[in-house]
């Protein structure tokens, strides 16, 4: 998919020329390996570079100078992926062919090379009024999952079955953690991204594979790393022994979170087939839990089921009225047996077969989500292309689903709901 | 069919009104995989008074009953719907607005199939009060998923303050009591008069071949029968320029206050170039005065009075429009007033560099460029400004032509205080327990 070069130790430039967008979009990722102390820093980090810089020392400036650049899109974010931390600088830019008489594209080069190597610092630090309130806009930002019911109540299930793990750390930190952050930790952090961090850089639109990569070479000098970082499945070393949580907060809705765990990963020979697997079971709307839990029963709108693979999980999630929390469960229990009983139809089967296939050559169509999940896949196969994804999944047979199905374990139920709702105690 | 280049843009567009009244519009987007094909009615949750079909009397139908029938559209006598879009690997989907249902599927194979699912299955409609009743059950959870989500109730909120009779202010989905009363038979009754070939749009863009896509549609829509088109009689009540609640506020489970700030837009009763200007000018002066660029903004951002929940915004339809500025916010108070403040000092000195104004149209005209990559965007924006009498392609000329003082006398209409109203969420008073 990507033309790929190594612009120095641990330093890799990936680009597809392509002329469908009418726009160029470019995108860093440094990776670390995930704790929740520095997920915080570079949290915060993200903020404090996002507000102003050396050339334009303000914020306002800042953001005029993107105005001006056709509204040029510069923004960093923080994600993880299994055991890794991403902090990621992307920027989208209109290509100069649909402006007359302009050089836009360079221009954001420059700016790029601005926001990572020039950041505002005074004596060596940064200003600490805006240290002090970006601090704070992370801290209420982690706050606000509060708000979002179905967030939370997958984030306390996650805390539950996988406390202090990767799979619970979130790419912001905790409250506490973003409090204890000083000065120093995020001057450290921006040279990790300068020295040592791992760093995969993207660039998606109508370019010159060989100016493009002149031109990232003499904008961008990044050193040699010299650590390599490790593969980003994670494999628990704490386990809740609890099964089930029922957690009351004044709303309407109830929201059922079911974990299940599998030893098939990414990684995994048979990760293309655990796909399709979780596919039949809760992937679409053909699937068993949305024809039977919304369809058949009307017990939900939403009901369906993920595959968090560098994890080894499968959640279930579905919105219900608060009193039908058993029979939800033992609806969705119903749905999983099956399969592990081999009740798998042909239509099922080639159903998810093409969902699956649409839904991977469908990315292609944003460039973002050829950078993802290029940036995903490449971890097993550098010549990654959808086709050869897609052959993988042609073969599988109901017999190969059933195995699958049977590797898969109900861990732990997650109940958030109003005070009229379910008691199970 | 007629066939237009947009050279700017670099875009062509192939239209056609078939026979039946159907506007068509394919838009081939080169190096696209999907293809993706929208089918709407322009018939939202505000329709719900009108003279139907071969009758002459109006009548009123129960709140939620478009996006009731948008649901069961999908329920046939052979089954669901989705599983035929499966088996073809098409993503199919629907949404009502309030004033559009629309139609949906993308696939990157079998497109003429699917096609033919899509333009089938809106076109033959199957309602027995047996499935009716099943889905109130489907419909009342999605109702009770928005009732617990604070940002939706904050926009709803806001959008009640302001409208005292126009149906803008009824929830899209309705209430778990009003879609108790909707039977079959009412289905049925909007159906036949909205669903009208005449009355609707399909939009096709990404990989596709024009002619043959054309023709297959033409062969299709001419092998089915359809009454002669009718004019539809559409009643929508008389509304007062000023608000009806100048503020309320609701508590609910939430850590943090979140407030919006409403102004009831004046000059809504447009459409055409009129609509396309005036939508476009009240956008450059919101984003001017309020926009992440503008001094009010740095000021409330470093005075920590808003997060990144921070918006600020202004839409509108025929009959209705609102701008809308808010965040989540430990400081409602001060926010509101300083919003207050901003729009009275522009009012009374409109402070604005020309080379200030060139930067947000750079801006905007960016940001359009983008949206031009996602064939999404492109065909429910299309079907939107096709629906005001507007065309999507001529936003950037329409940009590049505005003035200064189209510019200022769009803000000038948010001067009004009688049309400011605010509503508030509000966290429980937290016991010590």
């Amino acid at each position: 998919m990507f033309q790929q070069f190594e612009l120095a130790s641990g330093v890799k430039l990936f680009v597809r020329p392509t002329e469908q967008f009418k726009t160029i979009n470019i995108s860093f990722k440094w990776k670390q390996s995930l704790t929740v102390e520095k997920a915080a820093v570079r949290a915060v980090l993200a903020n404090i570079l996002q507000f102003n810089n050396e050339v334009y020392p303000t914020n306002v400036a800042f953001r005029k100078r993107l105005d001006d650049l056709y509204g040029a899109v510069l923004y960093f974010d923080t994600t993880k992926k299994g055991s890794h931390h991403i902090f990621s600088l992307n920027a989208e830019t209109v290509n100069d062919a649909y402006l007359s008489n302009e050089k836009i594209v360079d221009e954001v080069f420059s700016l790029l090379h601005t926001v990572i190597f020039k950041p505002n610092l005074v004596n060596g630090k940064f200003d600490e009024s805006v240290v002090k309130r970006e601090k704070e806009q992370v801290i209420e930002r982690i706050q606000s999952m509060y708000d979002d019911k179905t967030r939370y109540a997958q984030q306390r299930l996650l805390e539950n079955i996988r406390p202090n793990s990767p799979a619970s750390i979130t790419s912001n930190g905790t409250v506490e953690t973003v409090k204890a952050i000083t000065n120093d930790q995020l001057i450290d952090m921006h040279h990790d991204l300068l020295t040592k961090d791992d760093l995969s850089i993207y660039i998606v639109g109508d370019v010159n594979v060989q100016e493009i990569k002149e031109k990232m070479q003499s904008h961008f000098s990044f050193a040699d790393r010299t650590d390599n970082i490790e593969k980003a499945v994670d494999t628990p070393d704490e386990r809740n022994n609890k099964e089930f949580l029922h957690e009351i907060q004044d709303m309407k809705q109830g929201k059922l979170h079911i974990a299940y765990q599998t030893p098939i990963t990414f990684f995994s020979e048979e990760f293309p087939v655990m796909q399709l697997t979780n596919g039949i079971l809760g992937g679409f709307s053909h699937s068993k839990i949305f024809m039977n839990v919304r369809e058949k029963e009307s017990m939900a709108y939403y009901a369906s089921s993920s595959y968090s693979s560098l994890y080894g999980l499968i959640f279930v999630l579905a919105g219900i009225d608060s009193n039908l929390q058993e029979k939800a469960v033992a609806l969705i229990d119903e749905q999983l047996k099956a399969m592990q009983a081999g009740e798998i139809s042909d239509l099922e089967l080639n159903q998810t077969k093409s969902m699956l296939t649409n839904q991977l050559k469908e990315a292609l169509d944003s460039a973002r989500a050829q950078i993802e999940i290029y940036d995903q896949y490449k971890e097993l196969s550098a010549s990654f292309t959808v086709e050869d994804w897609v052959e993988k999944w042609m073969n599988v047979t109901k017999e190969d689903i059933q195995q699958m199905a049977l590797t898969i374990e109900k861990e732990f139920v997650y109940f958030l709901s109003g005070k009229e709702g379910a008691t199970n105690e | 069919m007629n066939k237009e280049y947009f050279k700017q843009l670099d875009e062509t567009l192939y239209k056609e009104t078939l026979s039946n009244g159907l506007d068509v519009y394919i838009l081939p987007k080169k190096g696209f995989s999907k293809t993706f094909v929208t089918f709407t009615t322009k018939y939202g949750s505000i329709d719900r008074e009108f003279i139907p079909l071969g009758k002459d009397e109006p009548v009123v139908v129960p709140d939620g009953i478009a996006h009731f029938l948008e649901h069961k559209m999908f329920e046939k006598e052979e089954g669901d719907v989705f599983q035929k879009f499966s088996e073809k690997g098409a993503s199919a989907n629907a949404f009502t607005s309030f004033t559009r249902t629309a139609y949906l599927f993308s696939s990157t194979d079998h497109v003429l199939d699917n096609t033919k699912t899509l333009l089938d299955f809106v076109q033959q409609p199957y309602f027995t009060e047996q499935t009716v009743e099943k889905e109130k059950g489907i419909i009342g959870q999605e109702i009770t998923m928005y009732d617990d989500q604070p940002d939706w109730r904050l926009y709803f909120g806001t959008i009640e303050n302001m409208y005292k009779e126009h149906p803008v202010k009824i929830d899209i989905a309705g209430t778990i009591d009003t879609i108790s009363h909707i039977t079959a038979e009412h289905l049925y009754e909007c159906y036949n008069t909205f669903y009208h070939p005449s009355n609707m749009v399909l939009f096709v863009v990404g990989a596709v071949n024009p002619e043959e896509m054309m023709d297959f549609l033409k062969a299709d829509q001419a092998a089915k029968t359809f009454e002669e088109p009718e004019e539809i009689k559409r009643f929508y009540p008389e509304e007062q320029k000023a608000v009806d609640l100048k503020e309320r506020t609701l508590q609910m489970d939430v850590q943090k206050p979140k407030v919006l700030f409403g102004i009831k837009a004046s000059n809504t009763d447009i459409s055409g170039d009129e609509m396309l200007n005036y939508e476009l000018a009240m956008q450059i002066a919101i984003e001017l005065v309020f926009g992440r660029s503008s001094a009010f903004y740095q000021e409330i951002y470093e005075n920590g009075w808003i997060d990144e929940s921070y918006s600020a915004d202004f839409s509108m339809e025929q009959g209705y429009g609102f701008t809308m500025i808010g965040s989540d916010t430990v400081n409602p108070t001060e926010l509101n007033d300083k919003i207050k403040e901003t729009i009275k000092s522009y009012a009374s000195n409109w402070n604005v560099e020309d080379e200030d104004l060139q930067r947000i149209v750079r801006k905007k005209i960016g940001f359009f460029l983008r949206a031009l990559n996602s064939i999404e965007y492109i065909a429910n924006q299309f079907t939107r400004y096709s629906f005001n009498d507007m065309n999507l392609f001529d936003v950037v000329p329409a940009l590049e032509k505005l003035t200064m003082d189209q510019v200022k006398s769009a803000f000038l209409s948010l001067a009004d205080e009688d049309a400011h109203t605010v509503f508030t969420i509000l966290p429980f008073e937290k016991n010590n327990d």
